[in-house]
């Protein structure tokens, strides 16, 4: 707990949480123009389903380029000032500062899902959404979101922590963020090992066309089960790997 | 006296190189030891490993007389040190920096702000550190070593970046550090001149060898006059005085002595001249402790 208080001290100055917010606005205002528009054309449209399956779509690009920035800047300031070896000095163990900096990360994140959650609910309202707020759903969205971003964080610090040049890790967010809003239209088992297409394929609502007509289809629960299973096993693994990795480089 | 820092046989090895080769080094309690070798003699290299930074390939570190693998924790908690280049938080400002350093010491207030005086930097805490001139970061890097007030102090290239002021500053202060606060210093510098004002152990480094330990003054006594005797011709003179009982060594154009008395000067010369060989110059040569320290370390290169 008290390494997790020293990050976000370290923090400071670094306006992590301004630029997060600014980002999420880019995203949630585009989203939002998009369903907006959609349902001005088609009234069907305004329910739950359209504006979740919007923003998951949206986050496979926002997402992974948010994290690698996210996490970039936390990590980075460990190689700028040399501070490894200042920090090892003082007893302070990789492991321990790996796993900080991990927890910091996942926080960040975490509020920006539940940042999205609330503007999701919100702009539903103002719309006059039919249906009333589905809980169930929005629920749904946030762990799978929070999920994916997770595994993704546990990627991107490997890289930011191993390799000193952000601008590698930075472009493998940007990669990421590529993937992610592709990635509907990947093969099968592609998609399956490429962890930024999960933004889509943990989201609850999954678009498809019948008839020349696109229809949201809530996806069932028990379906994606054994998948998110796999996918904090996944994680789990990632994050070890790295840790244990950049435990052992030399300062 | 107390050893607080040995090392046994401790040698490093990148590659086929080794960058520190069997390296005995001891400091004891009070000690201001000055750790001297040119640059990538392997001081650095050594200090990490007293450290824990680097894993020696071979070799044993003793600290506090216990040894340093089985009690790291312990014995880093009462280490102060400063590596290489100074190690900051370029976005937080002065005060934060020692802030983070007090958190993971777990150090009352009070000693930020005495470690501030003391480095003179109470004025420019609030600013960030990031704008910070070498010689500010230098001070800071110290500030920060000194934080816990720990029984050892180990400063790599301490005055690296400062200014002439800045050198003596750091120079009076590190000699005062011994007797305030009982700590003992372990300093490294390429520039003997450094050492020599403040050191009272001096252990030099070449190649990754130690080439000579021990005090400074019994580094100081290598420091013997030799008399210089030109001669018209060198190769019978020679002879002649090796007859005679002195012990003259050639050297270019002409014969040095060692631990030669006045009196004996003379019967030098007298003897040349009688038996006619012309002695054109008789100087007395010292030693200075830069000619030393080259000896030691061999070639003449950079320091």
């Amino acid at each position: 707990m008290k390494a997790v208080r020293l990050e976000l001290y370290k923090l400071r100055h670094k306006h992590l949480f301004f630029m997060v917010i600014l980002i999420l606005l880019v995203e949630i205002g585009w989203a939002f123009m998009a369903t907006s528009m959609s349902i001005s054309r088609n009234p069907d449209n305004a329910g739950w389903e359209s504006l979740i399956a919007m923003l998951s779509a949206m986050n496979g690009l926002f997402l992974p380029i948010l994290t690698a920035i996210c996490v970039s800047r936390i990590c980075d300031m460990e190689h700028k000032g040399n501070t490894w070896k200042l920090l090892l000095t003082v007893s302070v163990r990789r492991s321990s500062l790996y796993a900080a900096k991990y927890a910091v990360a996942s926080i960040v994140m975490l509020v920006a899902c539940l940042l999205q959650v609330i503007a999701i609910t919100t702009f539903g309202i103002m719309n006059g959404f039919e249906q009333p707020v589905t809980l169930f759903l929005l629920a749904r969205f946030i762990i799978g979101t929070a999920l994916t971003t997770m595994i993704i964080i546990a990627l991107q610090q490997w890289v930011s922590m191993a390799v000193k040049n952000q601008a590698f890790a930075l472009s493998i967010g940007m990669i990421g963020g590529f993937i992610g809003m592709a990635a509907d239209l990947l093969p099968t088992g592609v998609r399956r090992i490429l962890v930024w297409s999960y933004y889509t394929g943990l989201s609850p609502i999954t678009q498809s066309y019948t008839s020349e007509k696109m229809q949201f289809i809530v996806r069932d629960m028990s379906s994606l089960l054994p998948m998110m299973m796999v996918l904090i096993g996944a994680g789990i693994g990632i994050y070890l790997v790295g840790s244990i990795h950049v435990s052992r480089q030399e300062v | 006296m107390n050893q607080i820092v040995s090392t046994h046989g401790l040698s490093k090895r990148y590659g086929d190189t080794y960058r520190v080769k069997d390296v005995n080094l001891s400091v004891n309690e009070g000690d201001i030891y000055g750790f001297l070798g040119p640059n990538g003699a392997g001081k650095s290299t050594t200090l990490k490993m007293i450290l824990g930074l680097t894993r020696p390939t071979d070799g044993k570190v003793t600290v506090f007389g216990k040894n340093f693998g089985a009690n790291r924790r312990l014995i880093l908690s009462q280490i102060g040190s400063l590596i290489e280049s100074p190690s900051y938080y370029g976005h937080l400002t002065g005060f934060e920096n020692m802030r983070v350093i007090q958190k993971l010491r777990d150090v009352p207030d009070k000693n930020v702000t005495e470690a501030f005086k003391i480095v003179r930097l109470e004025n420019q805490k609030d600013k960030r550190v990031g704008q910070y001139s070498l010689g500010m970061k230098q001070r800071l890097g110290i500030a920060m070593a000194i934080l816990s007030f720990p029984k050892l102090l180990i400063l790599d290239e301490p005055t690296n970046g400062l200014d002439p002021a800045g050198i003596g500053e750091i120079r009076e202060l590190i000699k005062s550090l011994p007797q305030r606060y009982e700590m003992t210093v372990l300093i490294s510098s390429h520039l003997l001149s450094e050492i020599e004002q403040m050191a009272t152990s001096v252990g030099i480094i070449n190649d990754g060898m130690m080439m000579f330990q021990g005090s400074m003054t019994a580094l100081k006594n290598k420091n013997r006059p030799t008399i210089m005797v030109k001669t018209q011709n060198n190769k019978l003179a020679q002879k002649l005085l090796l007859a005679k009982g002195f012990s003259p060594q050639q050297n270019e154009d002409a014969l040095l002595f060692e631990n030669l008395t006045d009196h004996q000067t003379a019967a030098v010369n007298r003897s040349l001249v009688e038996a006619n060989i012309d002695v054109m110059r008789i100087e007395e040569h010292k030693k200075n402790l830069e000619r030393i320290f080259l000896d030691i370390t061999g070639k003449e290169r950079s320091l």
